[in-house]
């Protein structure tokens, strides 16, 4: 049986991004359509698991909108030690005449 | 919940927290740990200074105080803490086979009965696998033989073995052998050849005999009778040693199920009677088959934190009457814990080895981020595949996709709730885990059964580490 739901979020709470990458996690599950309406966004949900759809979406909206902000705050850290894995698994290391 | 030092207690450097029943554990990004009363941490992050002068040392010198910072000494420390950081791939597993002759409840390596097109790695594939592990800018590497059960393919290994040590002495770099068998296969030639060569040896034991032939069924014979008489016959060897080549002590590996949760004593006694040094309480993940038998043989997280934390201190207790043996995921732990070094184990690093740490080679000669990634591919999923065998280099692997996405995914650096863990500094997270569970690489720490089961771990750990007794035996888990 096809379902619909519909959720409204507030923009200031929940950025576009954060909403965009939890519809992305549950592509499989239902599908996730977003408009904006003023401050806010509406999403609505359809497909078979659309019924317990908004629960998990804001779950994981928050849970991206938490790393999206501390993205902001630990970027540069991160970003080096990212880097530096990869860089060392390339063979970085030895290229660059074996200096660390 | 640990949270940042904020401006309020600007006096104590950034350090996490957690209670650990009645107790405060602090850590920080050293490494470093601290146990502390209630009122001793409420102290402490109120004014910065140690909560009583039997504190002032040990604190001072982890880097708990602000005015007495070493970040020389300090900073150290975190690099070799975090050694793998600078370093490549040094774990190379090989799926030598996807056949195998066991039907094990939990299988999670996608194992199948009889030959066919791609089930067994060819000598071609397996001479271009061990060439790119040796092409690893890691300074010394370890190949690891698995399948499926790695025997079936008794000529190809042999001869892949054979060659990975002549290519050891032609490029000077240090290598490691591990075969990972079953042992319903092996005889005396085959033993004779692997100790020769140097190659440890580990298989899978799950307990007692009932548990273990009821978890791993093998054609109506014992798979516990197998095992047990090849642990023995490599203790033998092992405790006898003898001129010429070290015969490493075997090892073995159990996997908990559903059913092993009330009998953790058991096991742990079953392993101690064949004398080994080693048990690894390793949980299940609902990953490749295992995730569709979850229903059967699966558990909550906190049902396998009760076994794990009863069980360790069955452990600690037959340590304190004398018999040596270690839990082997404690003692990866107290490895940076307690020595402040990385013990090489993939699944708990920050990034994850994913890629970076360790590659698995699937018998088509497909390399994949790690073993977990691999049995994804084989169900279907090649989310973690990086490429083929036939066209990588290091350049290629570290800016494949998979990779990237694993390194970046995993840093704990950007993940919600692990960025403010007190177990941070020693933990790690699986994107394949996160995957096959949430459906996302980032996971959902809140919810994610692996990070429960963890802290489940770590609050074990901690806890027996705030007893002075119990705190000098895990010490003695630490390498030397």
């Amino acid at each position: 049986m096809k379902k619909e739901t519909t959720l409204v979020v507030d923009d200031a709470i929940y950025s576009e991004e954060a909403l965009k990458l939890a519809a992305y996690v549950f592509e499989d599950r239902f599908r996730t359509a977003l408009r904006r309406r003023g401050a806010r966004t509406e999403v609505r949900f359809s497909g078979e698991g659309a019924g317990d759809a908004p629960g998990e979406f804001l779950n994981e909206a928050l849970n991206q909108q938490c790393r999206l902000d501390l993205m902001k705050k630990n970027s540069k850290v991160a970003n080096i030690i990212v880097t530096r894995m990869l860089l060392s698994a390339s063979g970085g290391n030895q290229k660059s005449g074996g200096k660390k | 919940m640990a949270v940042k030092a904020a401006k309020r207690t600007e006096r104590v450097p950034q350090v996490y927290w957690r209670d650990i029943g009645g107790r405060m554990l602090l850590t920080n990004d050293f490494g470093s740990y601290a146990v502390m009363t209630e009122a001793e941490f409420r102290r402490y992050m109120k004014t910065g200074a140690p909560p009583s002068p039997a504190f002032r040392d040990k604190l001072g010198a982890s880097g708990f105080l602000r005015e007495r910072l070493d970040m020389e000494a300090l900073a150290a420390g975190w690099r070799r803490r975090n050694a793998f950081l600078f370093a490549g791939p040094g774990l190379h597993i090989l799926v030598m086979t996807l056949r195998c002759n066991q039907g094990c409840l939990y299988c999670q390596s996608g194992a199948v009965r009889s030959p066919g097109p791609g089930t067994d790695m060819s000598w071609e594939t397996a001479r271009r696998c061990v060439d790119l592990a040796f092409a690893s800018p890691a300074p010394a590497i370890t190949i690891e033989f698995q399948g499926g059960e790695p025997l079936l393919n008794w000529g190809v290994l042999k001869k892949t073995v054979d060659y990975a040590r002549s290519l050891e002495k032609k490029k000077g770099k240090p290598l490691s052998l591990a075969l990972i068998s079953n042992f319903t296969l092996m005889d005396e030639k085959k033993a004779e050849f692997l100790l020769s060569r140097e190659c440890s040896i580990c298989t899978s034991l799950d307990g007692p005999a009932d548990l273990h032939d009821r978890n791993r069924p093998f054609s109506g014979a014992s798979s516990h009778a197998a095992v047990v008489r090849w642990l023995k016959y490599f203790k033998r060897r092992s405790d006898r040693q003898g001129p010429g080549y070290r015969i490493f002590k075997p090892g073995a590996l159990l996997t908990v199920s559903r059913d092993s949760l009330g009998r953790g004593r058991e096991i742990v006694d079953e392993y101690a009677g064949l004398g080994l040094e080693d048990i690894f309480l390793r949980p299940l993940a609902p990953i490749g088959y295992a995730k569709r038998a979850w229903p059967k043989i699966g558990y909550s997280a906190e049902e396998f934190s009760r076994f794990y934390a009863g069980t360790l201190d069955h452990i600690i207790a037959l340590n304190a009457r004398g018999t040596r043996i270690k839990e082997k995921t404690a003692s990866m732990f107290l490895e940076k814990i307690l020595a402040g070094r990385d013990p090489g184990f993939m699944d708990a690093r920050c990034p994850c080895g994913a890629g970076v740490g360790q590659l698995a080679y699937d018998p088509r000669g497909q390399v994949y981020t790690c073993d977990e990634g691999r049995m994804m591919g084989w169900e279907g999923d090649d989310m973690f595949r990086i490429g083929d065998v036939r066209g990588l280099d290091y350049g290629r692997i570290a800016s494949a996709p998979a990779s990237r996405a694993c390194c970046a995914s995993s840093n704990l650096e950007q993940q919600p709730m692990c960025s403010r863990c007190a177990y941070r500094p020693y933990c790690g997270v699986c994107p394949v885990y996160n995957f096959e569970a949430q459906r996302s690489l980032w996971g959902h720490m809140p919810s994610n059964g692996r990070c429960a089961v963890f802290m489940g771990i770590f609050d074990a750990i901690f806890r027996a580490l705030a007893s002075p007794k119990k705190a000098k035996i895990l010490a003695g888990w630490t390498a030397e």
